[in-house]
């Protein structure tokens, strides 16, 4: 019992000494800065579902972005923190998990998961409150909300539906002899849905004659009923709106039929992903797709190659794609574009923020950024891109440039297309 | 006067939904109620027919989701009242189930269960290629910024999410206590023994199908309010089958506070794993729980109530 007694007479002795040592340290710490609040960026992302295999890749580029920040010193002399929540890639969870990270977390400022599916749901909560709104690869989120303070990253343009596939029909316009009809398939869901209605209108455009225009379900297993009926009328051009798994059924499907229009390609999301340029190497040569930042040198901007090496380092060990070039990049520059306006406008005031976003030109790692009025790209950059001389399945031929050389737009453009599709193959 | 305790406690707890709103201006404590409070809509409605009944309806997400579309057929013909696409999503829902029942019901066994499991896949393929409600591109349904008496759209909802709940465990409770409920009990036990006894069954079953029904609906009508985009895949989620049949297996299926205690529990459970686990183990909650329950207490948290207060008491 005494033992006891000396025992809790020492422990207060020494709590006092803690205290009055805190309280010293904290008097002479000059004005203790570091200990000023965090900035707080909060989002939810998609870590398991559907999309997590993305979402996952997205949060690890933008802990690399928040690591790169601090070590830099911060944002206004203060630490970036992020606050991330699971959306289990189900929109109904979307509202609360924004509602908490702004009533009770208490966050500066929110972006935006990843999908449109992700974004439409938060967005009545940050037009409510007037928050300035990064977003992460939602195609034409805004054009029914129409909220100034929304910014898109991807880069599909001022006319998202439109703008995601032109690049492709100008290609064919240019070619001689000059494509005459056009087979427009697509997945039954968001995406491949708006790709191929943009197509269509592309299409029409361009005096195109479509001679196949169907949809197919997002389950479907087996695409080589699909691609024969498209075989069986002949097109000269096929532009295919697809999600990863399906992307790679048709390409499969259309090597086993024997496919060979003069073009072919165009949405086909999954080949960007490392997982699938391995599995199918040599079936991509020929195929003109759809990208936003490929490893050639007229997009070599200046950090990206830096991200890339951090990326690429961690992703083994987070188990995401390990070249990282579809969407890490872009959740890397959608907090920098934030990050150099709360820089610049030395302020976490919403309106300001958003003012200063709109009105400037950011210089990022996916090359410069301008917004326009409906918070989209400005101008667009998707890029269509070509697969040429790929000869086997390894990864590490990606990494180089001169695999995927970039077609469209003339201003990116890193090499010549191989026409017809049959002769790249 | 047992009953007019209940409903005491009833509209004490609209008005505490009611006054909750003119207190609370925390967004997140709406949005998780939302949640929470259609799930024990869900729950009560699905266990009319699980618990009572003894027809498993695996097929909870297409009667909600109906509600959801009909809700949004409406807004986009008519830009209905609110009160009107809740009343319609219910009915149309009731209809639903009252069709299926009529086509399955005369059968016994596992057909019906089948029936309701097609029925999720059918209406989605429907909904993917029905343009007019967006198909499988989805649809974007503004909520309106402010709504008189309440000091925003949510808070709104959420009034009217207590309150459709409320009645939908007002209903369930009155089920019970009825000859109703009495039938419905008997047919869950033995059938033949029931008909021999002279119980309606087809027009008891037709009836519970017909009620279930209607109240998924109601609390599906409001979705499009509160997501703000609704596209096939999470109007007919299966998270929706699965909860609406978890909830009152955890809860206990005999009584109608069973529903509303698995949907309580299990509901702010998810809520609160969201934010806070953050990583695939909240998926496996519903499962564990679920299979725990099923091992350990058959008759789920009230049934070991119960049984623990009997044992107590004698």
């Amino acid at each position: 019992m005494k033992r006891t007694g000396r025992f809790w007479v020492r422990g207060w002795t020494l709590a006092a000494w803690l205290a009055a040592a805190s309280l010293l340290s904290g008097a002479w710490a000059p004005a203790a800065r570091a200990a000023e609040k965090p900035i707080k960026i909060g989002f939810g992302m998609a870590l398991t579902g559907g999309l997590a295999a993305n979402g996952k890749a997205a949060l690890l580029s933008m802990q690399i972005w928040a690591d790169d920040v601090n070590a830099k010193g911060g944002l206004l002399g203060r630490k970036v923190e992020l606050v991330v929540y699971d959306d289990q890639t189900k929109p109904a969870a979307v509202p609360a998990i924004y509602t908490k990270l702004l009533d009770v977390d208490k966050v500066n400022f929110v972006v935006s998961g990843y999908g449109t599916n992700l974004i439409a749901p938060a967005m009545p909560i940050v037009m409510e409150r007037g928050l300035v709104f990064m977003g992460l690869f939602g195609l034409a989120v805004n054009e029914k909300f129409q909220y100034k303070s929304y910014f898109q990253i991807m880069p599909s343009g001022p006319s998202p539906m439109t703008d995601w596939s032109r690049g492709f029909f100008d290609i064919a316009a240019k070619q001689t002899p000059k494509p005459t009809t056009v087979a427009l398939v697509g997945a039954d869901a968001e995406f491949a849905i708006n790709a191929v209605s943009g197509a269509r209108q592309n299409a029409k455009k361009m005096g195109l004659k479509i001679v196949y225009d169907k949809t197919y379900p997002p389950a479907t297993v087996d695409y080589t009923p699909i691609v024969r009926a498209i075989k069986a009328t002949n097109p000269d051009v096929v532009f295919v709106g697809s999600y990863p798994p399906d992307s790679v059924g048709m390409v499969q499907a259309a090597h086993e039929v024997g496919l060979k229009p003069k073009l072919f390609g165009g949405g086909m999301v999954g080949l960007q992903y490392a997982a699938f340029l391995a599995r199918l190497g040599p079936k991509l040569n020929g195929i003109v797709n759809y990208d936003f930042w490929v490893p050639e040198p007229t997009l070599n901007f200046p950090g990206i190659e830096a991200f890339l090496k951090k990326y690429q380092a961690k992703a083994a060990q987070a188990g995401v794609d390990p070249l990282g070039h579809y969407l890490p990049p872009w959740s890397y520059a959608y907090l920098e574009v934030l990050g150099q306006a709360i820089t610049a406008t030395k302020s976490t005031d919403q309106k300001k923020v958003a003012d200063y976003i709109r009105s400037h030109e950011f210089t990022t790692i996916v090359g410069k950024v301008k917004f326009g009025s409906n918070g989209e790209w400005a101008t667009s950059r998707v890029l269509q891109v070509q697969f040429q001389g790929i000869k086997d399945s390894k990864i590490d031929q990606f990494h180089k440039p001169g695999k995927r050389i970039v077609v469209y737009p003339e201003a990116w453009k890193s090499g010549n297309i191989q026409y017809p599709y049959s002769s790249a193959k | 006067m047992r009953g007019r305790t209940l409903l005491g406690i009833a509209i004490a707890v609209v008005i505490g939904g009611y006054l909750t709103t003119r207190f609370v201006s925390h967004g997140y404590f709406y949005f998780a109620s939302y949640v929470i409070l259609q799930y024990i809509m869900l729950a009560t409605a699905w266990n009319i027919l699980g618990g009572y009944t003894g027809y498993v309806n695996f097929g909870s997400a297409a009667f909600f989701a109906v509600g959801a579309y009909t809700s949004i057929v409406l807004i986009k013909a008519f830009k209905a009242y609110f009160i009107f696409l809740a009343l319609a999503g219910g009915l149309a829902s009731a209809l639903l189930g009252l069709g299926i029942g009529y086509l399955t019901l005369r059968l016994r066994g596992v057909f019906f269960s089948i029936a309701t499991l097609a029925l999720a896949v059918v209406l989605q393929t429907a909904v993917i290629n029905w343009e007019y409600v967006g198909g499988a591109r989805g649809i974007y349904i503004l909520r309106a910024r402010s709504m008189p008496f309440f000091s925003s759209y949510t808070e709104f909802l959420f009034f009217m999410m207590v309150l459709f709940a409320v009645l939908s465990v007002a209903a369930a409770w009155w089920i019970e206590n009825s000859w109703v409920g009495r039938g419905l009990a008997a047919i869950r036990d033995n059938e033949e023994a029931a008909e021999c006894m002279g119980v309606p069954t087809l027009r008891l079953k037709l009836f519970a199908t017909t009620v279930s029904g209607f109240i998924m609906g109601l609390a599906g009508a409001p979705f499009p309010y509160y997501v703000t985009y609704v596209e096939p895949s999470s109007a007919f989620n299966l998270d929706y089958a699965v909860n609406s049949l978890a909830m009152p297996m955890i809860g206990g299926t005999t009584s109608w506070l069973g529903p509303l205690v698995g949907a309580v529990l299990l509901g702010a459970a998810q809520q609160i794993a969201t934010v806070t686990i953050s990583s695939a183990w909240n998926l496996l909650i519903v499962g564990v729980v679920l299979v725990a329950f099923v091992i350990l207490a058959p008759e789920g948290i009230v049934g070991l109530a119960l049984r623990l207060a009997r044992r107590k008491g004698g």
